[in-house]
């Protein structure tokens, strides 16, 4: 008979989600779906807003990555006013928006995904988690802690608060950096770097003993989207658009963000409030017509689409990480997302500590004024997790009149379907179905690596009933299972 | 002291953005002596693994969205000696409460190509519609330090000590100068708890209530100042009083005061 298998929820991911297996006659797994359960309306209800609110209302939607939301949605409103932001105020953002990568990774790698690499998959579920990381390594354990402190702090530094701060602004940021500031974050960043060298070391000899891991969680082809310079170099905050796929072959390479309607699609299922985004252009007619389209975001996906990364440190681990794939093609395995996010963690640090030292950053001109110039802005930047669209329409009084969010897991959303699917299959076919604790956390660790932030994604929407049906081939609905 | 005489802490999550249960794991240096007085027995953010009830205390995040919220808030109550909300989407219904003021089918089908499929209540509530809370803990996010005392306060037995009074008690102690009456820039400070530190006045900016309604506010008096004094208008008022507590009972009866359909 065919049954259906139900994990919910799924922990230490950001939100609420649960997976669903299916499986066929033979015990195989047939498909396998990752559900996001939560709704709460942004686009709705910011309508009739002021976009001026817009940076401290959208910072609400996720409590992981405010940053950036306020930072795609000052960028939207500099696009309403039409203004070119003073260049230290543009300087100014770009370190927020490192100093969260720093703090978003961090708690990605260490808090939610060392737990597994370093008490291993198997083991006991009660301690495997940041407090028993803290009672079984607790050197690593308040490094790693210290590591998110050093991104939360050089965000309290600049905007007041680490969640939720109000600092910028359409038109620029509101207050200049004082020197006092300036030199509290140059004091933290050795520690900062230490840790980083640490967090390097210990996933390279981890890595060693998952490679069965590193085969099977989430390695297909697929196409990878991000931002660049212009020189092609690795970018977080402005740039170009640029669209690769899995042999290395650049599709987009150069696209104002400003464009990206044209090139990207949403799709919607019935079983999940995320969106499924894709890439237009390998769209076809039929059912499943935008599979084809399946691209990935977040710091996989920008490594793979950058020619180089701009900092000597990061650019000798993006060397390395290149060697991970054939010459020339992407890195297609989403394990090395961890490799990635501390790769990108690295060269944060290195942009920091470049910044820091940049004559012009104590300058206090950090904002641009005007009133409503355009009645529609586009505002993209990368959050950690990947591209980050916001899009407004205003009335002359600046009144939303409609908005479109994009949020990076929700393009991540295809990918994590068939990353679930992937490990299932491996690690549940010929066992006849059985689960054990450790497949089960294999599962999650694989929709981890995606470190998806459901609060986000689903902005646009309360929640899914939590039963689950089993569908056999001819339509028919033949069982309903669900796990505690 | 062993494990099993600890207090067991429960982190719950309802619909929010994960801030505040963050601004646990905020407190970097304290977690880890946190770990130490207390057994944190369930939280889904940082663990898979759930102890069974009872819970000596269980820390609510998020608003009441779906008819499973609400069967679930009222197990938690079950399960929970001393419950805290933390936050203002349980504690006033969040950001997303602004469905309340509108038809909520119009915003699902505004973004799902099958509205069918979506299962929502039509309003976003506070925790306390649905279950007796102990304690409420403000802010949009709240702040780690009154978390810690919150958390201190349960360890020992003693009350909490939150200040009630307005942010406008915390521009005076900073020294910050009025902006409201220096600038004339609009502020809820005057009616808004104080919590943040006066942050945004800090920055030349006024108040937006993310902390909500201080105890014994006058909304009314303070709409009257923006609109003679400042000139704002009905429109705008309406805005102001509908941010991340709109549906605390105070800012929602001043909002729908100046709502002229």
């Amino acid at each position: 008979m065919t049954r259906t298998i139900t994990i919910d929820p799924v922990t230490r991911i950001e939100g609420h989600a649960k997976i669903t297996l299916m499986l066929d006659d033979s015990g195989q797994v047939e498909d396998a779906r990752f559900h996001v359960t939560e709704f709460r309306g942004f686009e709705k209800f910011c309508e009739g807003r002021n976009f001026w609110e817009m940076p401290g209302i959208t910072a609400r939607i996720c409590g992981i990555c405010p940053i950036s939301h306020l930072l795609a949605s000052a960028k939207t409103g500099d696009a309403i006013l039409g203004v070119r932001i003073p260049p230290t105020a543009a300087k100014l953002r770009r370190m927020l928006n490192w100093a969260q990568i720093v703090q978003s990774h961090a708690l990605s790698f260490f808090h939610l995904s060392s737990p597994d690499l370093l008490l291993g998959m198997d083991s006991d579920p009660a301690l495997r988690n940041v407090v028993g990381l803290i009672q079984k390594h607790p050197d690593i354990a308040r490094k790693g802690i210290r590591l998110r402190k050093f991104g939360q702090d050089t965000i309290r530094i600049l905007g007041g608060r680490s969640v939720h701060p109000a600092w910028t602004v359409p038109g620029g940021v509101r207050e200049p950096l004082s020197a006092e500031n300036r030199d509290l974050i140059k004091e933290m960043l050795p520690e900062a770097f230490d840790t980083i060298d640490l967090a390097l070391t210990l996933l390279k000899d981890a890595s060693a003993g998952y490679e069965d891991e590193a085969a099977h969680y989430g390695n297909f082809p697929s196409l990878y989207m991000g931002l660049v310079t212009p020189e092609g170099g690795l970018e977080h905050y402005d740039g170009l658009l640029r669209v690769v796929d899995s042999g290395g072959k650049i599709l987009e390479s150069g696209l104002d963000p400003a464009r990206y309607r044209e090139i990207i699609g949403e799709a919607v299922e019935p079983w999940t409030y995320l969106k499924f985004p894709y890439y237009k252009p390998y769209a076809y007619s039929g059912p499943s017509y935008y599979k084809m389209g399946m691209y990935r975001v977040g710091p996989l996906a920008r490594l793979n689409v950058c020619e180089f990364a701009g900092t000597p440190k990061a650019d000798e681990e993006l060397r390395a990480f290149r060697q991970l794939a054939p010459q020339g093609r992407a890195v297609n395995t989403a394990f090395h997302y961890h490799y990635a996010r501390l790769i990108e963690i690295l060269f944060a640090l290195e942009k920091i500590a470049e910044t820091v030292e940049d004559p012009h950053i104590l300058d206090e001109r950090v904002r641009s004024r005007a009133d409503v110039n355009q009645l529609v802005g586009v505002g993209v930047s990368e959050a950690p997790r990947g591209t980050l669209f916001h899009e407004y329409h205003v009335n002359e009084e600046g009144v939303l009149q409609k908005v479109n969010l994009i949020i990076a897991t929700g393009q991540n959303n295809l990918a994590m379907n068939r990353t679930v699917q992937q490990i299932a299959r491996h690690h549940i076919n010929g066992n006849g179905g059985k689960l054990t604790e450790g497949v089960l956390n294999r599962m999650e660790h694989g929709i981890r690596l995606y470190d998806p932030c459901l609060s986000c994604s689903t902005h646009a929407a309360g929640k899914m009933p939590m039963h689950v049906e089993v569908v056999a081939a001819d339509g028919e609905v033949v069982d309903e299972i669900i796990r505690d | 002291m062993t494990a099993k005489s600890k207090p067991k802490l429960a982190v719950w999550k309802f619909a929010s953005c994960d801030g505040c249960q963050l601004s646990l794991l905020d407190c970097e240096d304290e977690l880890l002596a946190v770990t130490g007085e207390v057994e944190i027995a369930y939280f889904l953010e940082a663990s898979r693994a759930t102890v069974r009830g009872p819970f000596d205390l269980s820390l609510v995040e998020g608003s009441i969205t779906t008819a499973e919220d609400a069967e679930r808030i009222r197990a938690v109550r079950r399960v929970s000696k001393t419950l805290i909300t933390i936050g203002a989407c349980a504690t006033a219904g969040g950001i997303q409460a602004l469905r309340n003021f509108v038809d909520v089918d119009e915003y699902i089908a505004a973004v799902y190509a099958h509205p069918e499929y979506v299962n929502t209540l039509a309003t976003s509530t506070p925790v306390s519609e649905h279950v007796y809370v102990d304690f409420q803990l403000r802010g949009c996010p709240i702040n780690k330090w009154q978390l810690i005392e919150v958390v201190c306060a349960f360890l020992n037995g003693r009350k909490p000590v939150i200040p009630t009074y307005s942010v406008c008690m915390e521009c005076k102690r900073r020294g910050i100068t009025c902006v409201m009456v220096a600038h004339g820039t609009p502020c809820l400070g005057p009616v808004t708890q104080a919590g943040c530190g006066a942050l945004c006045p800090s920055y030349n900016r006024g108040c937006y209530g993310c902390f909500g309604p201080m105890d014994t506010p006058n909304p009314a008096a303070l709409s009257q100042w923006w609109s003679n004094g400042l000139g704002v208008s009905e429109a705008d008022l309406v805005r102001a009083w509908r941010g991340f507590n709109a549906y605390a009972e105070p800012f929602r009866k001043e909002s729908e005061a100046h709502e002229h359909i």
